[in-house]
């Protein structure tokens, strides 16, 4: 009944429903969350018999101090300001190129979708290959326009470039599928409208594609900023279980799992991932900020 | 801007023909309807006119010009489209702006023009509003100002009264036809209520099957149709098309025995089955009975058995309570006898020949 008034019965059965999402949010999203800050004010910590004998703010000085830490957060900053944006043009520009074929059109989704579902270990694995120094076939190409080979996965200079190149790509997939499903909702009456009004093929790109995409371009945006501030994987399979030569490419998601696996530092292991946890909020509040005066919905 | 098509063909696979050997002059400074049930191709023609579309044969002039090969911009066409397409990221003073934009004047002309427009269209106090925010007669009034800032040869309006309630829809249609007349630009307007086209146009267009049924002033075009499409397509209710043999008897001595050999179909508005004591210009009497009598305010619809065929007529409110039988009056104006092809070959203007 749509006037129905709650009654405590209603309201037991409605958290009845809730429950069994309600349990597994909990136990695996809210518990942690809450433990690990908890965790960051762990001074002094049994972690054989789970006993804290004293909390404080000595974890967050020592990131303060730690150069370890400081590049971690500069890598990860450079991984997310090299992916993120290129990300998006590259996958916007594939995305428009493929709205505007017919042909064949499923089959190219479906080839730039699979880096998406592939594992990333395989990935690393091709990648790895890509980029040998002596058998790469990115050298190859290179060494066709004159260039010489460059170590991509042993010099400190290139881990990072390395590293951003193979997630731009993995990445592609997905935000092409998001961009094509944004540039299908656009009416084609308003490329019409703009075309009478006077608008050659880029100012419509400009005045209609762009602003009109723009909630998914936001999505996007967010979504891959944080993803890319949580970046791990792809350095652990591409690097073999390293954080890079010379810790070039160590991040704070890096940092994080060498504290807490390596050298059993658990404390710092959770004070690192407040930090990352704050910094993502920041950066996602800004781009709340912004998309309040440019994106149209 | 005077349009011209001249043997204008248009397919859009190659094989099936959309339009069929299109022949017309639209006059300038006129307001043209295209008029038809969907799929009759008159979108099509009005997409052929702005330049979205260019014809598979044939040419297109405007005045004296063929612009078959040029593109929208080059005709100068505005365009209104029936959910209006503005910009929504942009306000109503910058969605009028936007065509002079496009054509580089300085920002302090457009604001002169499109406030001038604004006034026009009475949406001058909209303007720092974002279309969501208005209502759909308002968007409407914004999108013919956004067509009209370019000061086009031709001003086209693809079915732009549908999107809006029935009241709306009559306020909106004297608009158009108010603005037309102060702007007096040529205007080409699609609609399939032929309600509408009958109030607003000067002429009508009827298209149907890729043909033009009957290009014709509104008037000419409901009292002599020129076919029998046209008679079932124009008018409200619905002309009683009924086999003219059922006929014959009645109208023997009245109506020429050559048309009436050839004649197929007879068609009788309801408004043309009178009571014979309020008959004006009398063709012959008929005989029936009265299946069904209603009265819908000051309307009436009578269902009348003739022959065992069901009449309509929309005249008889003078009706005595519980008559079942009665003889009732054929008027001339408003009968037709369409032949075996569907054409008109008794009725209507030419109908003293």
């Amino acid at each position: 009944m749509l006037n129905e008034k709650p009654t405590v019965k209603s309201t037991i059965k409605g958290w009845l429903y809730l429950l069994p999402m309600l349990v597994i949010t909990i136990t695996f999203n809210i518990y942690p969350i809450i433990k690990s800050f908890l965790m960051s004010f762990y001074t002094k910590y049994d972690f054989y018999n789970d006993i804290v004998s004293a909390y404080g703010f000595s974890n967050f000085t020592y990131l303060w101090n730690d150069p370890d830490f400081h590049l971690a957060v500069r890598n990860t900053l450079v991984f997310v300001i090299g992916v993120v944006p290129l990300n998006i043009i590259i996958s916007l520009a594939i995305a428009l190129l493929l709205n505007k074929i017919k042909f064949l059109a499923g089959a190219f989704r479906t080839i730039y979708f699979l880096p998406f579902v592939t594992s990333t270990v395989a990935i690393a694995q091709v990648w790895n290959w890509i980029y040998h120094s002596d058998y790469g076939l990115l050298n190859y190409l290179l060494g066709l326009v004159g260039v010489n080979p460059i170590n991509w996965l042993n010099d400190p200079k290139w881990a990072m470039p390395a590293l951003i190149i193979m997630s731009i790509w993995k990445g592609l997939g997905f935000n092409i599928v998001l961009f094509l499903v944004g540039l299908n909702n656009i009416n084609t009456r308003y490329y019409q409208a703009a075309e009478i009004d006077g608008a050659n093929a880029w100012r419509q790109f400009t005045n209609v594609t762009l602003p009109l995409l723009s909630p998914i371009t936001f999505l996007v945006t967010v979504n891959g900023v944080i993803g890319s501030f949580k970046v791990f994987d792809e350095i652990f399979a591409l690097f073999q279980g390293s954080s890079g030569p010379s810790k070039s490419a160590l991040t704070i998601v890096y940092y994080l799992y060498e504290k807490f696996y390596t050298e059993w530092k658990y404390g710092i292991a959770a004070a690192s991932g407040v930090v990352l946890f704050f910094l993502i909020l920041f950066v996602t509040l800004i781009q709340l900020w912004y998309s309040r005066k440019h994106v149209h919905y | 801007m005077q349009v011209t098509f001249k043997d204008v063909t248009l397919s859009y696979d190659g094989k099936r023909d959309i339009l069929k050997h299109l022949n017309f002059v639209i006059q300038e400074g006129s307001l043209v309807c295209l008029l038809g049930p969907s799929g009759g191709g008159k979108s099509t023609t009005l997409m052929l006119i702005s330049g979205l579309l260019a014809p598979t044969h044939g040419q297109i002039y405007f005045g004296d010009t063929d612009v078959t090969k040029e593109d929208a911009l080059g005709r100068k066409v505005g365009m209104v489209f029936q959910n209006y397409a503005l910009y929504p990221h942009l306000t109503v003073q910058k969605n009028i702006e936007f065509p002079l934009k496009m054509a580089g004047l300085s920002r302090a002309d457009r604001a002169k023009k499109a406030h001038e427009l604004a006034a026009l269209v009475h949406v001058d106090d909209q303007l720092d509003k974002k279309p969501g925010e208005l209502s759909g007669g308002q968007q409407q009034r914004v999108a013919i100002a956004r067509a009209l800032a370019k000061e086009p040869s031709i001003l086209l309006l693809d079915e732009p009264l549908s999107n809006l309630d029935a009241r709306l829809r009559i306020e909106m249609r004297e608009e158009i036809r108010r603005i037309q007349r102060e702007t007096g630009v040529t205007t080409v307007f699609v609609t399939h209520d032929q309600d509408e086209a009958m109030h607003i146009s000067d002429q009508i267009m009827v298209l149907h099957d890729g043909h033009i049924q009957q290009f014709s002033t509104p008037k000419t075009l409901y009292a002599s149709p020129d076919n029998l499409f046209v008679a079932q397509f124009i008018g409200e209710p619905v002309i009683n098309s009924v086999p003219a043999s059922a006929l014959s008897h009645d109208l023997a001595g009245v109506v020429s025995d050559d048309i009436l050999s050839r004649a197929q179909t007879a068609g009788i508005r309801p408004e043309a089955l009178t009571l014979p004591q309020r008959a004006l210009d009398p063709l012959t009497t008929l005989h029936g009975k009265v299946i069904e009598f209603d009265q819908f305010g000051r309307e009436s619809t009578a269902k009348l058995d003739y022959n065992d065929l069901q009449l309509i007529s929309t005249e008889m409110g003078q009706l005595p309570h519980n008559t079942q039988e009665l003889d009732f009056t054929l008027e001339k104006k408003g009968f037709f006898l369409f032949d075996a092809d569907g054409k008109r070959i008794f009725g209507g203007d030419d109908h003293a020949e």
